[in-house]
């Protein structure tokens, strides 16, 4: 069941595991500051141990959203056909796109901060219609611009009119 | 509609300028809304009205200040044909220069707001793909000048293949014209104005039975829910004509505000057809069109979407009619649709009757809803991206969803729940036949692309700098 959103047909890349740890660090973050933020405020106005109650939820939490981040990771891979490019990622919510290569508008690389203390990037591609949902996270920096170029070169070899 | 202050500007370019300047008359026409404001909040100013002295000083000055203003702008904004594209420089405080390749233009028209065409102006409008309503507009000619001038940037736009048409463009033989009772009788049966009415008369019928005052609130927004839709569709649309010109199809409409717009054959995107509850009844039906550079330009908050009507309301056989003209040999009937699978009827309890799609050579059509009935239908070779999703939910029942993209606009091919591995087969079909189309779309320029040049103009990534100014 699991290959209609992967067709074997091709072969498909899986994404850097240190898109787990970019996704589990800036969780961490924002819960952190969650965690705080409630340890406090429960623990001035009503009392610290409602205060250590909201702490340990949140770490339930935090341990619920490690597991499903890894699950995450794992379910994102792309593929390179020879006319299109392939996207496929969820778990609970899943998605394949398919892309060609001509309709290419333009493609971005970005890495934030986190994301390049840890040396992934996300490559973007592009089409004319926002829709067009074609975002491949947690590349290495070489593989993402290696794709980026490629990307480009076919985009301009095969562009179709609008 | 008028906006007294200058649009924001770009970086200066300093180059020289040559060029031509728009008509004299055009500050006063794009700030006469200015002027009634001002004279309508000097007159409406209890303070004011008591000195009247200073209430005409103040308005004086208003008047002044805003002919300075308008006649500066108007000054330093010059016009010009280059090679290959408009060039437009404006702005006296900032200088803004705009250059508009016509390759990228997608439509050309010529619209008339009520007040130019008192004074027999018009105003241009170059649609392109990506960019703001309000990027591409041209204001003020005569209006002789600006028929010339859309029939001159046509003619670069499509190539040299039309030179021979460039015949006085007079009103062509209207195809279909619209008759303003049935553009009445459709608003007042629209799913829209008959929920506002409604809602109107038992909001009357709490505060004087129940004598709930309370409620009333909330009448202003449910009248103009019912005023509004009317005002638009019955003036906005009044007239509404079809015709056929060698460049195109050609819609004319509008009372006070006439609009004339050309749809290009070959750039149309998809279709979209929308049947409200009543309409059904009646066999009435209203289609809208995805053109590039139309549509998705709701950022400026003006018509969203205004340019791409084709149909505001139409019986069975013009709606047909119409569709054979924008897509030739294209028959709706003939297309077998494929009804989504019963289980379906847990996720949407009614309208799992009305998920259909069906697909032929050309194009892929989608029906839903049960309120009111939308049937997409989106060209193979004008496929952006092609997606399959699925949820939790549709997990369960083994159901998925396959999204058919195209650029932005009414249209939104979404086959909705279909039986997960038939999604997945029509995905990879999908992406096949957008691969192929697009293949035979290119070694035989089809009918649909008379007077193109075959690699389309718009060109993937090669933007030129000057022409996305509009942040998007």
């Amino acid at each position: 069941m699991d290959d209609l959103f992967a067709p074997s047909d091709v072969s498909w890349t899986p994404v850097s595991p240190k898109l787990a740890a970019v996704r589990r660090v800036s969780t961490a973050i924002a819960l952190g500051v969650l965690a705080i933020v409630g340890l406090v405020s429960f623990g001035m106005l009503l009392d610290w141990l409602y205060g250590v109650l909201a702490l340990v939820l949140i770490a339930l939490g935090y341990l619920w959203a490690w597991v499903l981040i890894g699950r995450n990771q794992r379910s994102w891979k792309y593929a390179e056909r020879e006319d299109e490019l392939l996207v496929s990622h969820g778990i609970m919510f899943r998605q394949l796109v398919v892309v060609p290569y001509g309709r290419m508008q333009f493609v971005d690389v970005a890495a934030g901060p986190l994301e390049r203390a840890f040396g992934i990037a996300t490559v973007e591609l592009h089409t004319a219609t926002p829709a067009t949902d074609a975002k491949i996270p947690g590349l290495h920096p070489d593989e993402a611009s290696r794709l980026r170029d490629r990307l480009s070169a076919l985009g301009q070899a095969q562009a179709w009119g609008l | 509609m008028t906006e007294p202050s200058a649009p924001p500007e770009a970086p200066p370019i300093t180059e020289p300028v040559m060029g031509a300047r728009l008509h004299p008359l055009t500050p006063f026409v794009k700030g006469w809304g200015y002027f009634v404001v001002a004279a309508f909040a000097m007159a409406n100013n209890e303070g004011l009205r008591s000195n009247l002295k200073i209430a005409g000083l103040g308005l004086a000055g208003v008047l002044v200040g805003g002919i300075l203003l308008g006649a500066l702008s108007w000054w330093f904004t010059k016009w010009q044909l280059t090679v290959d594209a408009v060039r437009v420089d404006s702005g006296f405080l900032f200088r803004r220069t705009r250059i508009i390749r016509f390759d990228r233009i997608q439509t050309i028209d010529v619209a008339q707001p009520f007040v130019a065409r008192l004074f027999g102006m018009a105003e241009l409008r170059m649609d392109v793909a990506g960019g703001g309503k309000s990027d591409g507009r041209l204001s003020y000619f005569t209006y002789d000048e600006a028929q010339r001038l859309r029939a001159t940037l046509l003619l670069r736009a499509k190539g040299k293949h039309a030179v021979q048409h460039q015949a006085p463009d007079v009103e062509p033989e209207p195809l279909l014209v619209v008759p303003t009772s049935r553009l009445l009788g459709a608003t007042l049966l629209s799913s829209t104005v008959l929920a506002s009415a409604g809602g109107l008369v038992a909001l009357i019928v709490s505060t004087t039975v129940l004598e709930a005052h309370t409620g009333l609130f909330a009448g202003l927004p449910l009248l103009l829910g019912v005023v509004q839709p009317i005002w638009k569709q019955v003036v906005g649309n009044h007239g509404f004509t079809l015709s056929e010109t060698h460049e195109g199809l050609r819609t004319k409409r509008g009372l006070f505000d006439v609009q004339r717009q050309t749809v290009p054959p070959g750039r149309v995107q998809g279709l979209l057809i929308t049947e409200p509850l009543i309409w059904r009844l009646l066999g009435w039906s209203r289609v809208d069109l995805d053109i590039a550079g139309v549509a998705g330009s709701k950022a400026d908050g003006e018509d969203e979407n205004e340019g791409a009507q084709l149909l505001p309301v139409g019986e069975r056989q013009e709606v047909a009619g119409v569709l054979a003209r924008v897509l030739p040999g294209f028959d709706l009937s003939a297309i077998e649709m494929h009804q989504a699978p019963e289980r379906v009827k847990w996720l949407r309890p009614v309208g799992w009757r009305y998920l259909a799609y069906g697909v032929d050579d050309n194009v892929l059509v989608t029906t839903r809803g049960w309120v009111s009935r939308r049937t997409s239908i989106v060209l193979h070779h004008k496929t952006q991206s092609v997606r399959l999703q699925q949820g939790p939910l549709q997990r369960r029942l083994g159901l998925a969803n396959v999204h058919v993209d195209t650029p932005e606009g009414p249209t939104d091919a979404i086959a909705l729940h279909r039986d997960q591995a038939e999604a997945a087969a029509l995905v990879e079909a999908q992406a096949n036949r957008a691969r192929e189309a697009r293949r035979t779309a290119e070694s035989v320029p089809a009918q649909t692309h008379p007077n193109e040049p075959s690699p389309d103009g718009f060109n993937s990534s090669a933007a030129s700098p000057a022409d996305d100014n509009s942040a998007r």
